[in-house]
């Protein structure tokens, strides 16, 4: 079992009267190379479902397990360290620092695991060149376009070859073209043995998954698998 | 992360945010700048002043002693008298009269007029030859003075070359005279005159030594003199009663110890009657260590308020640096974010920052400080007739001091955001925009 999280609550301003429950005791298994759509509305809790899983935020209450490891016990440092080696993330936003350039981008992940600087840009263009902007890594963000700097995100999820890729509505900014390009990525990324998380709300593009998971008001409503035909 | 990684990255933030981190660098440029030039300017002056005062003498007792029945210097000789029996606490008396009367110095082809403004005024006007210096009568004219053995000494005078006159000279009345180096410069220029012979009023007088440059601003008078031994005021003063004595003292204290002295004495000579009058003459005991004292005093608040001045432009800058810092908390914050999401360290992430708020703090506080010696400089050369012979500059531990502020500032504000942020979820740094 690679994800376990049981009974998990993430509750905004508990006890008052704006109180907002956007994880509403949700349990999930999720094992090892899956490739797992999470969808829903808008306010749904699937961003929120994201965040937790990828250790950006925790959890009111509830257990999560990640390869048999306590998330909720572990320290600051441990859970960085976590990010960095075990997932990769890609943001509806993109969220690159405008200031560096796509390579830089890519490298700092790198940079934080203490890759030695001799591989590390080395390791980078590879990462670049796999979602084929290898002949932008010296473009700055603001001189590419969404794609581009989605799959400039890609690569930087991907360049510390984490077992788990996280996508929050990595098509949501994208035309259908340029997302479907991003959607054919992460199909290799599943081919190649990694598991992926897809969040959207789009049932079109949930309809990539081999297992979606439909959430509804913090609550799962499905969790159903399904056969993909990939041409 | 190690060390190194960190401070590339602070220098790839900086130059990649330049706009942000020249202003965050010009409060400290500014601030620093400011401080450097203000305290060096206003430590100048404190030097200038308190040069002016040595120059003049200090440990230096002027004394007026005025007898209404005293023909034959009576008073004079009591005063030399009981100076010496004050040997542990002075030095040096002599008494220092100015000759009242016209007159002129003449050495070789030159004549010059002495404490004479008419004949100045004609020598200027006829435009000859004969005129041995340019400027005005004010800066040039020359007077003769009537001193002991000890006038060098009591004035603050240094020796250029030759020797003061002798006791015995000055009690037989020989015809020496030691020049200020005004005087020597008009009538020999750079030659030497000891041992030369000079015309005083017509009579040749020996020229035993010469004086060097007082360099007092404002009082080239103090070098345009012509010493002669006191006992000639008989001859060349009309006799006129000696009233004005200058004892030199062995050091501040004693100043003010032989002062009271004096008083006592003087008051002893001219006892007051019962109305709290003098009916016999008058005397006056005035230090300049008084005067020191108020001048140290003057300096002491000059420099209050100048390092108020300063500390204020200091934490003005101060100010600068944590806005610029403050404003950035935003945009920081989602960098951080980012960086966390993708797996930075808290501590890594601190160091990054501090590195960098240390680094700009720094350049901009070296920037301060060059521009600070610049501006110095700048200022020393506007203010030259001010600070004339006094070269400003900096004193390195207000720059220090000044530079540590602003750099210790700069860090704590530029860390602020780092350390708020990285303590942050990362999901809720990344909302930050």
């Amino acid at each position: 079992m690679l994800i376990d999280i049981r009974d998990l609550y993430k509750i905004y301003n508990e006890g008052k009267e704006s109180e907002v429950r956007a994880l509403d005791g949700v349990s999930l298994q999720i094992d090892k190379g899956e490739f797992v759509a999470i969808v829903g509305q808008s306010g749904s809790g699937k961003s929120t479902m994201m965040n937790v899983l990828g250790c950006l935020d925790i959890p009111t209450y509830g257990e999560y397990y990640l390869e048999g490891t306590d998330i909720g016990s572990l320290t600051d440092k441990q859970l960085a360290r976590i990010r960095n080696r075990e997932i990769g993330f890609i943001f509806q936003g993109y969220n690159l620092i405008q200031e560096l350039d796509a390579l830089e981008n890519v490298t700092l992940p790198l940079i934080y695991r203490g890759v030695s600087v001799f591989d590390r840009e080395d390791i980078a263009m590879e990462a670049l060149a796999k979602v084929g902007m290898d002949d932008r890594a010296h473009h700055r963000p603001s001189e590419m376009s969404g794609g581009q700097q989605q799959r400039v995100a890609i690569a930087r999820a991907i360049a510390t070859a984490p077992p788990i890729i996280m996508a929050d509505e990595p098509t949501g900014a994208l035309d259908s073209k340029t997302g479907r390009h991003v959607l054919e990525i992460l199909r290799d990324l599943y081919r190649g043995g990694t598991t992926i998380l897809l969040i959207t709300h789009d049932d079109g593009i949930a309809s990539t998954a081999r297992r979606v998971v439909r959430l509804s008001d913090g609550k799962i409503i499905s969790d159903n698998p399904q056969e993909v035909d990939w041409e | 992360m190690n060390l190194w990684q960190a401070f590339k990255m602070a220098f790839k933030s900086i130059a990649l945010k330049k706009t942000r981190s020249f202003l965050t660098m010009l409060g400290i440029i500014i601030g620093v700048a400011s401080v450097v030039i203000m305290v060096s300017v206003m430590q100048g002056q404190a030097k200038k002043n308190m040069e002016y005062f040595t120059k003049m003498g200090d440990n230096k007792i002027e004394v007026y002693a005025y007898s209404y029945y005293d023909t034959e210097n009576e008073t004079g000789q009591k005063l030399f008298d009981y100076c010496l029996s004050l040997s542990d606490l002075i030095v040096g008396i002599t008494p220092d009269v100015e000759i009242s009367q016209k007159g002129s110095i003449q050495y070789g082809s030159k004549t010059i007029p002495v404490n004479d403004w008419e004949a100045f005024e004609t020598m200027v006007s006829v435009g000859g030859g004969m005129m041995v210096s340019s400027g005005n009568a004010w800066e040039t004219m020359l007077s003769f003075k009537l001193g002991s053995e000890q006038y060098g000494v009591c004035n603050n005078y240094t020796l250029g070359g030759g020797r003061e006159f002798t006791y015995l000279e000055v009690e037989k009345t020989i015809p020496v005279c030691v020049l200020g180096s005004g005087a020597k410069e008009q009538l020999f220029g750079f030659t030497d005159p000891v041992g030369e012979t000079v015309n005083i009023n017509g009579e040749p007088f020996q020229v035993v030594g010469w004086y060097e440059s007082m360099n007092i601003e404002y009082w080239p008078q103090k070098d345009n003199i012509v010493v002669l031994p006191y006992t000639f005021n008989r001859s060349m003063n009309r006799n006129n009663p000696i009233e004005q004595y200058v004892i030199k003292a062995k050091d501040g204290h004693a100043t003010i110890e032989a002062s009271t002295k004096l008083e006592a004495f003087l008051l002893g000579l001219f006892p007051l009657n019962a109305d709290g009058w003098c009916e016999t003459g008058s005397f006056r005991v005035g230090s300049d260590q008084s005067y020191m004292e108020n001048a140290e005093k003057a300096n002491l608040m000059q420099s209050l308020v100048m390092g108020a001045i300063a500390g204020i432009s200091l934490l003005v800058g101060g100010i600068g640096i944590m806005n610029i810092m403050l404003v950035t908390v935003t945009e920081r914050t989602r960098e951080i974010g980012i960086r966390k999401a993708i797996g930075a360290e808290r501590s890594s992430i601190i160091s990054q920052f501090l590195i960098e708020a240390a680094v700009i703090c720094s350049i901009g506080g070296l920037m301060g400080i060059g521009i600070g010696y610049v501006g110095t400089m700048i200022a020393g050369k506007l203010m030259a007739d001010v600070f004339e012979g006094v070269i400003l500059m900096p004193e390195p531990t207000i720059a220090i001091g000044a530079f540590l502020f602003s750099v210790v500032l700069g860090i704590i504000f530029g860390m602020y955001p780092a350390i708020k942020a990285s303590g942050l979820q990362p999901v809720v740094a990344l909302r930050a925009d």
